[in-house]
């Protein structure tokens, strides 16, 4: 199983259709066909050696209902912060043991945090220490571009100028030693679209099984 | 082999094979309802402890995934702050009951052991239960280092999948033993493992006595799921191995499972004592009855086969009833009843054989016996035996009757025994009875001898009918003629025969004249080998023809020549050999002989005739002339060269018969001779009727002839009588010249005699015939 874990394969497929500026639309699903959502796929500038492009830091709130966080995953930009808002009737404890950023807290009902600045790339995953089943994933990265799977499993950038790129997909429940590696991508001046697609060995959600402490095995 | 132990042994096999036989049928329908429900069992139990084993490994499992929630490792995992994650991890460990725990980087690797080993940073061996456990928690029972243990892989979430956590926890011969406890049936578990060899090793075993895995070492390693039966420390067992969920990393694990059958049986243990002793309960009862049994039955017939072997051997005593029933008591009293059929029916053919049934007299053999016992018991004393014979008895039998006979014996009987009421009387033969006088000397048994004809004189009477009895009596003493009984018996009917023979009533018997003596039967015994082996001899005496001056006739004479005893005079063996009836032999053998040497001599052409002497039996014999005429067929002699010579006394005993014979001899041309003429009782009206055509004057007139005047005037007379009637006539025994010379004178035809000549030998006669005849003056002178 490990191994056939290892040789699935990515399809990976180039069509050129304008110039100046091309929409690049990534395909993503499981191995099962279904599609993929709270993907992300990063788009880096191969040649240069980090984006310049910067846009003002944001702050973005995390919402806790009914006992999950709400979203499950947000993509932040180094620099940008992020506020923890309860709107349960209980308490959470939330914190995070990622290297990128550790914190811990208790948020009482109708509480929220002061924001929390996220200044390294990194994916940080945060949880709560009474349910275990909630968590969400704050991916922080300095990619040119950036886009998140919706229901339908497709991401959309729009506007990538012709050259040279690297293509990298991630997703919180990726196998472990089964992550895509990052694919080149190349826009030629003459094309309008390019698509591309993605094969992803998915873990269980963690989150359908409410219930960690009694596994099915 | 006797009844009563044959008895005791059917029983005791009968008893014996049906209870075994039993015992047997239900040992083994026993024993293969345990071994059914022994393999249920042993599946249900193999299923059991597997579940019991998968159960342990989930609460393991629980407790793992419990603990990697915890919030202070979770940090310290995350954080990899590892002395922290060590001890915290050996905390936890103890928790849950693993001797050794792990943490696995999501890379495979193990980040930190709180084992011995160092085996950080080497890649997770169970990577089938790592695939596993990033999904949801994992376990598996695999072995190492000679243990077996739970392998459970459990995921840490910090809160996204950060690491697994490994723990290891034992499965020892404890767990092994308190799950035995808690099944219902005893049963033998062990935990066994494959070595490289694929030889099954024992890992973990519970408390019992016998090693599973030896016995199943040459089981694949699929384990078949069936149930095998083994015998291990000589006890039973049904064993089942199953394969424990594993782990591709580790070697195969299975749990061994042994039923015993000898503990499945041990409730029927019980029963088969029970059975036991009851077999040999039935046993000895059996044994006891066929003892007692045996014992009614064979007793009384063995004292009734006792009593069977008394009457064997002659012992009639009748012993009491036997106090009997049923079968016994009838076979008892036909035993009785035997007895006494057979007593008194010896007694019946006892008295048969000792007595003659007709006159219930006693008879030969039990006269022998009584009169044997005399002798003895009189020491000496000595007796008289009288045999008293009725001459007439034959003849009464012949023309009347055995009815008669039996009535005049009986009647011969009643008078003797009127003369002889205390006396012993027998018949011994048909027409002869005994008396036996005892210590009778002879003047005591003449007198009864006389008064025995006296009771015996009166003949014997019935209507119409009147029967002379002719007793004679022959009288043999003890000790002087014999001593012992079967002696005295021959010697007086010898003595009664002489007497019937010379007419006398009463003969005391005489040695001398006995005819039956012992050495004179030897003699005729002799007699008949003689004549087989050439002992006799045929001489021959020439006859003188006087009026021709020259001897031309011969008679034959018989010489034997005994081995022994040398020679025998003819008057010592032919008297004898005419009444024991040897004489036609010897008759036969004379003529055979005297013919042949009469055809030798006439082919020579010697003028001879030959004289061979007939005795009185021959004359009784009606194929002699035939036998005659076929030898001189045979021979080719003329008849008339043979003179047959017949003594007077000879034709005299039965002349009828005898003229017939001598008729039909003389009608062949044979020459007829009567000897010893002159002696005899003739008749001349026989004489006269005789073919005889020659008389020889007996010697008894000749041998005096030259001096006795009578004898002289006797043999004139018959030489003239001689001549008148025909014949020739022959003068015997002339012993000297003056007989030859009165003969001469007397014109008497023929003399032989010493004087003339002995009998010669055949082979000598020719050369006397011509000696003589050239000598003829010689002769001459002698006249």
């Amino acid at each position: 199983m490990g191994c056939s874990m290892l040789r699935w394969v990515v399809f990976f497929v180039l069509s050129v259709q304008a110039a100046a500026a091309a929409q690049l639309d990534v395909q993503l699903h499981d191995r099962h066909g279904q599609p993929v959502a709270d993907a992300v796929i990063s788009v880096t500038i191969q040649s240069a050696s980090s984006d310049e492009t910067r846009t003002p830091a944001q702050t973005k709130v995390i919402d806790q209902k009914n006992e999950q966080f709400d979203p499950y995953l947000e993509i932040f930009r180094p620099g940008d912060s992020v506020i923890f808002r309860n709107s349960d009737s209980t308490r959470h404890h939330v914190y995070s043991f990622s290297p990128s950023k550790t914190f811990e807290f208790v948020l009482a009902s109708g509480e929220q945090s002061p924001p929390i600045i996220l200044d390294k790339p990194g994916v940080i995953a945060t949880g709560c220490n009474i349910h275990d089943s909630m968590i969400t994933y704050l991916v922080v990265s300095d990619a040119r571009w950036l886009g998140r799977s919706g229901k339908d499993g497709v991401v959309t950038i729009k506007d990538i100028p012709a050259g040279s790129y690297q293509l990298a997909v991630w997703h919180p429940l990726l196998r472990p030693g089964s992550e895509p590696q990052p694919q080149a991508l190349t826009i030629d001046p003459v094309v309008t679209a390019v698509s591309a697609s993605f094969a992803l060995s998915l873990l269980p959600d963690p989150r359908a099984t409410n219930d960690l402490e009694h596994a099915v095995y | 082999m006797s009844f009563r132990l044959r008895l005791i042994l059917f029983i005791v096999a009968i008893l014996a094979i049906i209870q075994i036989v039993t015992a047997v049928l239900v040992y083994r329908s026993t024993r293969e309802a345990s071994i059914e429900a022994g393999e249920r069992q042993l599946s249900s139990a193999a299923a059991a402890v597997v579940q019991q084993l998968d159960e342990v490994s989930v609460r393991v499992a629980d407790a793992v995934q419990v603990m990697s929630l915890d919030y202070a490792l979770r940090a310290s995992i995350a954080q990899r702050d590892r002395q922290t994650l060590l001890s915290a991890l050996r905390n936890h460990g103890r928790r849950v009951g693993a001797t050794r725990m792990m943490l696995l980087d999501l890379d495979g690797s193990i980040a930190a052991d709180t084992g011995a080993g160092p085996d950080v940073g080497k890649i997770f061996p169970f990577d089938d239960l790592f695939n596993e456990a990033l999904e949801h928690p994992a376990s598996a029972v695999v072995a190492a280092n000679g243990q077996a243990h739970w392998t459970v892989v459990v995921p840490v979430f910090t809160p996204a999948l950060n690491a697994l956590i490994a723990a290891s926890i034992p499965i020892d011969g404890a767990l092994l033993a308190r799950m035995q406890r808690q099944s219902a049936v005893s049963q033998a578990v062990e935990l066994v493992t494959q070595d490289d060899k694929g030889a099954w090793r024992e890992l973990a075993s519970g408390k019992h006595d016998i090693r599973l895995s030896a016995q199943v070492q040459n089981w694949s390693a699929a384990l078949d799921s069936g149930t095998r039966l083994v015998t291990a420390g000589g006890a039973e067992y049904l064993v089942k191995a199953v394969r424990l969920t594993g782990s591709r990393g580790s070697a195969p694990v299975a749990v061994v499972i042994g039923y015993s059958l000898d503990e499945a049986l041990a409730p029927f243990r019980s029963v088969g004592v029970a059975w036991a002793i009851l077999l040999a309960l039935g046993l000895l009862t059996g044994v006891v009855g066929a003892l007692l049994i045996g014992r009614s039955v064979s007793r009384p017939v063995e004292r009734l086969a006792l009593r069977a072997r008394k009457i064997a051997s002659g012992d009639y005593s009748l012993s009491g009833p036997e106090k009997q029933r049923g079968e016994m008591k009838d076979l008892s009293l036909a035993l009785t009843s035997m007895t006494q059929a057979i007593a008194e029916r010896e007694e019946q053919i006892h008295h048969q054989a000792t007595h003659d049934a007709v006159t219930l007299l006693a008879n030969r053999t039990s006269t022998e016996q009584h009169v044997q016992r005399e002798l003895k018991d009189s020491s000496n004393a000595g007796g008289a035996m009288l045999m008293i014979a009725l001459g007439q008895f034959a003849a009464i039998i012949k023309t009347m009757g055995h009815a008669i006979g039996d009535r005049v014996m009986r009647d011969a009987a009643a008078r003797l025994r009127q003369l002889m009421p205390v006396g012993f009387v027998a018949r011994v033969t048909d027409n002869t009875f005994a008396i036996w006088l005892q210590a009778g000397d002879r003047a005591a048994a003449s007198a009864l001898a006389f008064r025995v004809l006296d009771a015996l004189a009166e003949p014997y009477q019935e209507s119409g009918l009147t029967v002379d009895l002719a007793p004679s009596v022959g009288v043999a003493l003890a000790p002087d003629h014999g001593d012992n009984a079967s002696t005295l018996l021959q010697r007086g009917e010898v003595a009664v025969f002489a007497a019937i023979a010379r007419g006398e009533a009463v003969s005391i018997y005489d040695p001398t004249t006995d005819p039956h003596r012992a050495e004179r039967l030897s003699l005729m015994t002799e007699l008949q080998e003689a004549i087989a082996s050439g002992q006799l001899q045929l001489h021959y005496q020439p006859k003188l023809n006087l009026s021709r001056g020259r001897f031309d006739a011969v008679e034959g004479l018989v010489r034997w020549q005994h081995p022994l005893r040398g020679a025998i005079a003819p008057d010592a063996f032919i008297g004898l050999a005419e009444e024991t009836g040897n004489i036609r032999r010897l008759t036969r053998w004379v003529l055979a002989t005297g013919v042949a040497q009469a055809r030798s001599w006439f082919a020579q052409a010697v003028d001879l005739r030959v004289a061979l002497n007939l005795s009185a039996r021959d004359l009784d014999d009606a194929e002699l002339p035939q036998r005659v005429a076929e030898l001189l067929a045979l021979q080719g002699l003329p008849a008339a060269n043979l003179v047959l010579e017949v003594t007077e006394s000879a034709v005299m005993r039965r002349p009828e018969a005898s003229t017939e014979i001598l008729n039909q001899l003389a009608s062949m041309g044979i020459t007829l001779a009567i000897d010893d003429f002159g002696v005899g009782q003739s008749s001349f009206a026989y004489l006269r009727r005789l073919p005889v055509s020659e008389l020889k004057i007996d010697k008894a007139f000749v041998r005096e002839l030259g001096s006795d005047r009578g004898d002289q005037t006797i043999v004139h007379s018959i030489v003239e009588l001689g001549h008148r009637l025909g014949c020739r006539v022959t003068a015997e025994g002339v012993e000297d010249a003056a007989a030859l010379e009165f003969l001469r004178s007397i014109d008497c035809d023929h003399a032989q005699g010493y004087h003339l000549c002995h009998a010669l030998p055949a082979e000598l006669i020719p050369a006397f015939l011509i000696t003589n005849r050239v000598q003829q003056g010689a002769l001459e002178g002698r006249l």
